[in-house]
């Protein structure tokens, strides 16, 4: 080593020092989180095991005769994927539940939650989700009022049907408009959270989508777990229920939270869309724009003519701007986890933000077409 | 005596309940010996072996302890005896944890930086780098030997604004969206009356 070293300019030589105390604390890092490596490395056999499951339950399911000794398993094993998630659906409206969970991304700090629902007296449901860690952020919904409770921001209220929390509420309270994009494949049973669960595999019909996987409360239908994958199967994010605990009564919280101290609701109207003349021509199958605008971005001031596309679980964000004040070069790069891509053709910038695979979002992008009627 | 070795033997095994074989074993130091014995002769059969057969521990620890003085005071340490040292060594040995507690804590801040790299996409087409090179700002430049030029410098942090605007109005239609649809949607529902249908 020193007599490598020795011609070497000393610079260089800090360098290669340097670079071997970089190895070292690689290495530390490594063993620092084994948590991750361990679950990427211990999964391929619990697919395998998972799959023996499914094998099995599906057998179970076209003979379709009850078996002399029938239990619980082979009851839930008998159900479908979709009777399952109007058991998830029915069990986020219906049941009295107080659970903890925790949001975890790649990293990223892991964000605790408390998420209590409640069915009070003459039927009306009231929610709240509060996040544990920092100054916290709190959302009340007493029936189709949510309102907010945020650091540095007045309180304010929306009316809405449900909490927008880290779980996709599509999935939560609407899962069957998700049919379209994707797949639902039950993959048979585990443990999550000291719990018996089902899993079951949301997988894009056109595999052009991140996928997830969803574990499901045997006994009660409720969320214990939902992971998202990206194409390759690496983990993106990771929600994970750490205490689930289900009453008979309502939570005295919120007995206590006084309806006349919340703000009033304010009421937000669409945008009218406006006329573009350029259209998408390929989107993943399910997929469909919600939104179309003109407008001034926020931080730039910049023009762009904006689209929204949505599936239920992702939303995707289409920008078209006039070349000359654009970046001036194509670019990928990830964000969280929303892929940002954007193309010039020396006229206009396209560019695509969402929570997508960079290949899907080129094929968007590459799809856009002028229309004839400019405006 | 035979009788005593049973009930020994059953003591061992856990299988004897009464209290009279333990003081048995305390009164006769024939019965002592036999209990040793059999300790060894067991984990040796279960190839524990960490009793070597000849050596007796009870009675060597036994003595050690009569032997030993009361000690009413701390020792002295030999190096206090020595004016300047007595106060340096102290010193020196925390220092020495401080500097471990240090190179851990580096360590891992490297370590976490090596594990945050960001994740690059096994796609065709190129893929820009998260972070701009930072030019003429990065304190010891091992691999730019070249500071880039101002101008260059402004169009970078340009392009950066650009693409955080973009990104931030993305997110922020999202959260709008969301409300919007949920705002349409509650009004229909709770006033389904004024609805056409």
């Amino acid at each position: 080593m020193i007599n490598i070293c020795r011609n070497v300019p000393a610079s260089l030589r800090l360098v290669r020092l340097f670079s071997r105390g970089v190895k070292c604390a690689a290495l530390l890092s490594v063993t620092l989180n084994t948590a991750f490596a361990q679950d990427n490395t211990s999964q391929p056999d619990a697919i395998l095991t998972e799959q023996d499951q499914m094998n099995q339950s599906s057998q179970s399911g076209q003979t379709n005769e009850p078996l002399t000794a029938q239990t619980d398993n082979n009851e839930a094993s008998a159900m479908t994927t979709a009777d399952w998630l109007v058991r998830l659906t029915n069990a986020t409206r219906e049941l009295n539940f107080q659970a903890s969970f925790v949001q975890s991304r790649a990293g990223q700090e892991t964000i605790p939650y408390l998420w209590r629902h409640a069915v009070m007296d003459g039927g009306r449901t009231m929610e709240q989700l509060n996040v544990q860690n920092g100054p916290g952020r709190e959302l009340i919904r007493d029936g189709n009022v949510v309102s907010v409770f945020e650091p540095d921001v007045p309180p304010y209220s929306l009316r809405s049907e449900y909490i927008n929390g880290p779980i996709p509420s599509e999935l939560l309270y609407h899962p069957d408009t998700l049919k379209e994009g994707y797949e639902f494949v039950s993959v048979g049973r585990a443990r999550v959270a000291g719990r018996p669960a089902q899993q079951i595999r949301i997988v894009s019909r056109d595999n052009s989508r991140f996928n997830y996987q969803l574990w499901l409360d045997e006994k009660t239908g409720m969320l214990l777990k939902l992971n998202m994958l990206d194409l390759q199967g690496v983990l993106l994010e990771q929600i994970q229920v750490t205490a689930l605990n289900i009453t008979e009564e309502p939570h005295e919280y919120f007995h206590r939270v006084n309806q006349a101290s919340l703000p009033k609701p304010m009421a937000i109207s669409a945008a009218k869309p406006r006329e573009h003349n350029w259209e998408v021509t390929y989107l993943p199958t399910g997929m469909e724009e919600v939104r179309r605008d003109i407008r001034r971005l926020a931080l730039t001031g910049q023009v762009v003519e904006y689209k929204m596309f949505s599936d239920g679980l992702v939303d995707v964000s289409v920008y078209v701007q006039p070349a000359n004040d654009a970046l001036g070069s194509d670019l990928v790069l990830r964000h969280d986890l929303n892929t940002f891509l954007t193309l010039t053709d020396g006229e206009a910038q396209v560019t695509v933000v969402g929570e997508i695979p960079p290949k899907t979002a080129q094929s968007i992008a590459t799809s856009l077409t002028l229309t004839g009627s400019a405006n | 005596m035979t009788q005593q070795q049973e009930k020994l033997s059953a003591f061992m095994d856990g299988e004897n309940e009464g209290n009279d074989i333990i003081d048995a074993i305390k009164q006769d130091e024939a019965l002592q010996a036999k209990w040793q014995r059999y300790h060894v002769i067991r984990s040796a059969m279960r190839k524990e072996a960490s009793v070597s057969p000849q050596m007796d521990i009870t009675a060597s620890v036994a003595k050690a302890l009569e032997d030993e003085p009361t000690i009413m005071a701390p020792k002295k340490s030999r190096w206090s005896k020595i004016p300047v040292l007595g106060s340096v060594v102290p010193f020196a040995r925390q220092s020495g944890q401080y500097a471990v507690a240090a190179s851990v804590a580096a360590a891992f801040i490297l370590g976490y930086q090596q594990f945050n790299q960001p994740v690059t996409p096994d796609e065709p087409f190129m893929t820009a780098p998260t972070v701009m090179p930072q030019g003429g700002l990065s304190p010891v430049s091992l691999q730019q030997t070249r500071t880039l030029p101002r101008n260059d410098m402004a169009t970078m942090l340009e392009k950066k604004r650009k693409v955080n605007a973009l990104i931030a109005d993305h997110e922020q239609q999202v959260k709008l969206k969301q409300a919007e649809e949920q705002s349409e949607e509650a009004k229909r529902n709770s006033d389904p009356e004024s609805s056409p249908q």
